[in-house]
């Protein structure tokens, strides 16, 4: 079957001889339904799987197409590197391996942008940096963008992605959980809207500090969110974990988070939502 | 039911918001095992003390040799390499001060270290008696904000 599709996709593809093997980076397959697909096809549907509709993770750079006017991105002018508190071997290998293999710089980029011609400052996760999670450069670069989103005056948009804290960076990463959130207090303080957005999948450190703090809490629909993995809260009540838990959707039934917004919409009702608190 | 639905994610954020916005002095004293964002979520200190054998930690040791090697029985490896002990947090800064726990017997030990951190705590008390509220919470702020570890480009 598999095999039938990607014959049917080679037809249909431009300039395309019969026969030819398209390499294997141009597939991607869905983690839902297991479908081979084409990753063209794939990125021109928002990266959601056309099969089944299950939300492929986004790299920044497709984040920003998708939100920000064009244009209209101006990175905040920090330029910072990861260190190596703990003086692990490979941790610097791997950090440099990544910069390379992504094109990011870290697992977060920041600076302005303007939404249907509303200037905000807005940060964004990659989870193919570290699994997003959030060291020292990281937490860093959000309460620095939080101090310009108050000195600016413009709201805060947060799209989040991570496996949690950076555990590379033991405590050092810890604290960052708390240097984000008490530079929130000084937003909340200042009167400005943080609209956080939650995407597939928001953990650990993240979820525990600015990712729930927002003054409104998006998510996208399946996003899985949590602090603890499922696997280690059943092993510690000694129960089954009920139905969908950790789900968007389960966590917008118990009040956990405002609403799902659906890829297609989310620069809309963002920008909607910035009318609103005007 | 209701910790289990919610997670306690949120509980955590929530928690360390509300102490980042304390008026009054605080302070934290890690007296045994802190790890997590449990122990951040009470350790939002203008000042932070710990026992000279505490540890503090983002993860418990099993847990960090599970996450990082997927092999929990490489704890005692793992605890050497997290630095998490109260001197390596004193030389990161993450902690202001170390508790001396004296070699001596168990009961005068507890007496000892007792009147340590009432001494501690009576003398950050006095040291921030006359700051206002805006002071209090600007110097914890940048208490935190100032634990930066990374290069610059
Ligand atoms: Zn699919």
């Amino acid at each position: 079957m598999i095999v039938d599709k990607i014959k049917k996709r080679e037809k249909s593809a431009k300039n395309k001889k019969t026969n030819v093997d398209i390499p294997i980076g141009k597939w991607v397959k869905c983690d839902k339904c297991k479908e081979i697909l084409y990753k063209d096809t794939v990125r021109e549907n928002l990266s959601i799987c056309p099969n089944c509709g299950h939300y492929f993770r986004m790299h920044i750079n497709k984040r920003l197409e998708l939100i920000a006017d064009k244009d209209t991105y101006k990175r905040f002018d920090i330029n910072i590197e990861t260190s190596n508190p703990l003086e692990l071997e490979d941790y610097p290998k791997k950090i440099k391996a990544l910069k390379e293999k992504t094109g990011l710089e870290e697992a977060v980029a920041s600076g302005t942008c303007k939404i249907n011609g509303e200037p905000v400052v807005i940060c964004i996760m990659d989870s193919g940096f570290m699994m997003g999670s959030m060291g020292a450069v990281v937490g860093e670069k959000i309460t620095y963008a939080i101090e310009q989103a108050i000195k600016l005056k413009y709201p805060l948009i947060i799209f989040t992605v991570s496996g949690g804290a950076r555990m590379q960076e033991g405590i050092i990463s810890l604290m960052q959980m708390a240097k984000t959130t008490a530079a929130l207090t000084k937003l909340d303080e200042a009167g400005l809207l943080y609209i956080s957005i939650l995407t597939d999948p928001t953990y650990g450190g993240v979820t525990a500090s600015f990712a729930t703090l927002g003054d409104i809490v998006l998510a996208e629909p399946g996003a899985m969110i949590g602090f603890a993995g499922q696997r280690v809260i059943s092993q510690t009540i000694g129960e089954a974990l009920p139905e969908g838990f950790q789900t968007a959707e389960f966590l917008l039934e118990h009040g956990f988070i405002d609403k799902i917004v659906e890829r297609k919409d989310l620069k809309e009702t963002i920008y909607k939502l910035i009318q609103l608190n005007k | 039911m209701k910790q289990k639905k919610r997670d306690n994610g949120e509980a955590i954020a929530k928690s360390m918001f509300e102490m980042a916005k304390l008026k009054v002095p605080v302070i934290a004293i890690v007296i045994g095992e802190g790890s997590s964002g449990g122990a951040l979520a009470i350790g939002v200190g203008n000042r932070v003390l710990m026992l000279e054998n505490a540890i503090y930690s983002i993860l418990s040791p099993e847990g960090y040799a599970s996450i990082l090697w997927k092999d929990a029985s490489r704890s005692k490896e793992a605890a050497e390499k997290m630095k998490l002990t109260a001197k390596d947090l004193y030389n990161f800064g993450v902690i202001d001060k170390i508790i001396k726990e004296p070699q001596i017997d168990e009961n005068d030990m507890i007496e000892k270290i007792a009147q340590d951190l009432k001494k501690e705590i009576k003398s950050t008390i006095s040291q921030m008696k006359d700051k206002t509220s805006e002071e209090i919470v600007e110097e914890r702020y940048q208490k935190f904000r100032n634990i930066q570890y990374f290069n610059n480009i």
